[in-house]
């Protein structure tokens, strides 16, 4: 009892605490009448895992996104209305994807989103977003079946994996000239669906594979290692988003002296966690891109200086996720502000109609009547030292 | 596919990951046995512990790496981590645990359920939600080792071993030859006799939280050096882990513990010798609860009079 006095003290400023953050917290839905926009408010969604594993990738994603808003508001904005970015954190998580998504669909001055970046999110959260008419553009989401549902608000600007599986199974057919492979995914909507394509690509090639599965919060491998040893293929193939993971499994594959090679998915294609963190263990490590990397792409040499001076070294999808973002700020453009609002049905088709923009990709981006991208290509990069070194590439669509 | 033959040919191997794994198991299950020993309540938290220990010790070999370098970090890091860890549990006992130590019995196991969720959130915003890299290679390398037959066995894995077998050990001597232990066998045999004979119940509570933390702490080091990666998550399958080798052993008692987690890491790893690795925790919890169903005392424990 004689307690009660701090205990009391301390509960009461808890409570003041969450009473302040909900009352601060973004979103007006609730305030005002359901649908009332006010007026100059306009605002970009971004979706994407901004804590947890895939944190990283996330977060430089997110500031790529922020540096585009900036440099579009500090060109006069959208019709004299500045732009804002709504951030919605799904960890990467299905279900947070979906809460994010009724977050940003309830909220009526959110005209767009980039992302969400995961595949098994964007499949949660799309019924969302159609059902509300709000535009998508994901910067790295590859699972093919998202533009095959029919959705009319899904976009992105990654290339598939099933163009991402045959690139992969040709490099390591023709380069590699390996004949036995070991596949490995973590059961989740991008590893499975990469391993799928991949394997599919290889057999086709006259390739034997074998395939295994780890969990996404496995650290031990030493099961799944000593088969891959039993099985003595010249190749392992990690299908897995989550590059602490990899660099862990190339740890262990090493300290029990597996011979075979080894190669990821785009997931992989991640400077800190997968390089540094293996100390070593990756060096010669493959991986596909899908997408060039944008120090290699001259128009993105501005983007790139300007990003590394103020976050250090950008992750995989940081251009492309800048791309999205002006893909979307010219499709509000397009769409235009009227009575202090924007339509987001307009929004939608302006993006749809997208052709040839350019922008710091390389190839001029234009949405197909699915909202894949055309154009664009799968490039393979290896670990040299403490960094990807391109090794080849394969356009999308051709040979 | 490989066929009957590779997967005889794994068993060696996985038994060698068996017993290093299992030793970890141990070590974090001990924890748990002795405060349920001694209180009679699940600490749900441990696994947190173990978490906030193997952090620690990444925080000292960050500190410690430009200095000191090899097998002499072994130490060093243990003991920040150690420490780290049973200040937490220390903590822990006596702010959410000790007021609640006349309440109903469910209120402690709530208790231990929030601070659990503390733990792994505060850890989760200190860290960005990120992994964080053990440099193993620069304390032992993992490739290095002796191989007996197609069997490699690590150096690394060797000392976790050997490791958990001098903490155990010593464990066992402080449990049976000093007054604290005593003290402590008395509580966990009836905590108002024990009283009764001068036994500060509060001090032998602390005593079995610090010891328990401190071998957890050690715990996260060999995760952390095993594994090359800790991350805020890490505490919640290792505490499910423990609990069932505390279970699988006889819960309530230290050498069930250290049996139960050499139990369940063999069996684990022989398991997935023969199904797909992702049924590793499936083949864990299975044993949980047919331990549970079949034999509920555990393989240590005598079946229990009064205290359930």
């Amino acid at each position: 009892m004689k307690n009660l006095g701090l205990t009391g003290l301390a509960v009461a400023l808890l409570a003041l605490a969450l009473l302040v953050t909900a009352c601060g917290s973004g979103a007006p839905a609730g305030q005002g009448s359901p649908g009332a926009q006010p007026k100059g408010v306009i605002r970009i969604g971004a979706a994407g895992p901004y804590t947890g594993d895939l944190s990283k990738i996330g977060l430089d994603s997110l500031n790529a996104i922020r540096m585009a808003v900036e440099e579009a508001n500090r060109a006069g904005g959208v019709d004299g209305y500045q732009i804002e970015v709504a951030v919605g954190d799904d960890a990467g998580d299905a279900a947070q994807a979906a809460l994010v998504a009724q977050k940003f669909a309830a909220d009526p001055t959110v005209v767009g989103v980039v992302g969400p970046m995961n595949s098994n999110c964007v499949n949660a959260a799309l019924p969302i977003y159609e059902k509300a008419g709000l535009v998508i553009i994901s910067q790295s989401a590859t699972n093919p079946a998202l533009t095959e549902q029919g959705y009319r608000v899904m976009f992105r600007v990654c290339p598939r994996d099933d163009a991402q599986g045959p690139a992969a199974a040709r490099f390591i057919v023709e380069e590699l000239k390996a004949r036995k492979v070991y596949l490995i995914d973590d059961k989740g909507t991008y590893g499975q669906g990469l391993a799928d394509q991949v394997e599919a690509a290889l057999k086709q090639l006259g390739v034997s594979v074998v395939r295994g599965q780890i969990s996404p919060t496995d650290r031990d491998f030493s099961a799944i290692l000593t088969r891959v040893r039993q099985e003595a293929p010249d190749l392992v193939y990690l299908a897995l988003p989550n590059p602490a993971q990899a660099a862990s499994l190339l740890i262990q594959a090493r300290s029990m002296k597996i011979q075979a090679r080894f190669m990821g998915g785009d997931g992989l294609k991640e400077k800190d966690q997968l390089i540094k963190g293996s100390q070593g263990a990756a060096e010669g490590f493959y991986v596909t891109a899908i997408g060039r990397d944008v120090r290699e792409v001259p128009e993105a040499a501005g983007f790139v200086k300007a990003f590394e001076e103020r976050y250090g070294a950008m992750s995989i999808f940081s251009g492309q996720s800048y791309e999205a973002t002006n893909i979307l700020i010219a499709a509000i453009r397009k769409a235009g502000v009227k009575d202090g609002k924007v339509d987001r049905a307009a929004v939608r088709d302006a993006v749809a109609s997208t052709r040839d923009f350019r922008g710091i990709l390389g190839f001029p981006v234009s949405f197909d009547s699915k909202g894949d991208v055309v154009g664009g290509s799968i490039y393979v990069l290896q670990v040299r030292g403490p960094d990807f070194v391109e090794v080849k590439a394969y356009p999308i669509g051709g040979k | 596919m490989g066929g009957r033959v590779s997967f005889l040919a794994q068993i060696p191997q996985q038994i060698v990951n068996g017993i290093s794994l299992g030793s970890v198991y141990g070590l974090i299950a001990i924890g748990y046995s002795m405060v349920y020993g001694t209180l009679g309540m699940l600490n749900f938290a441990h696994g947190e512990v173990f978490m906030v220990g193997a952090f620690g010790g990444w925080l000292a070999m960050g500190l410690l790496l430009p200095f000191l370098s090899g097998p002499a970090l072994v130490l060093p890091v243990m003991a920040a981590a150690s420490l780290t860890a049973a200040a937490v549990g220390l903590a822990t006992e006596r702010f959410a645990y000790r007021p609640l130590r006349r309440a109903p019995r469910l209120a402690p196991l709530i208790a231990a359920l929030g601070v659990s969720m503390f733990l792994q959130n505060a850890v989760m915003l200190a860290t960005g939600g990120r992994a964080k890299t053990y440099l193993t290679s620069a304390v032992i390398p993992p490739e290095a080792g002796i191989t007996l037959g197609g069997t490699f066995i690590s150096f690394l894995r060797l000392m976790v071993v050997a490791v958990a077998a001098v903490l155990m050990l010593g464990l066992d001597y402080v449990v049976r030859h000093t007054y604290t232990g005593k003290a402590m066998r008395a509580v966990a045999e009836d905590p108002e006799a024990a009283a009764w004979t001068g036994v500060s119940v509060n001090r032998v509570v602390a005593a079995a939280f610090f010891l328990g933390s401190l071998l957890a702490g050690v715990g996260g080091v060999m995760v952390g050096l095993l594994y090359s990666q800790v991350d805020f998550y890490m505490g919640f399958s290792a505490g499910m882990k423990a609990f069932t080798a505390c279970v699988l052993g006889g819960i309530g008692s230290l050498h069930g513990a250290m049996v139960g987690g050499l139990v369940l890491g063999l069996l684990e790893s022989l398991g997935v010798a023969f199904v797909s690795p992702v049924y590793r925790d499936v083949i864990a919890f299975s044993l949980l609860i047919v331990t549970l169903v079949l034999r509920p005392q555990g393989i240590l424990g005598r079946v229990r009079g009064q205290r359930a």
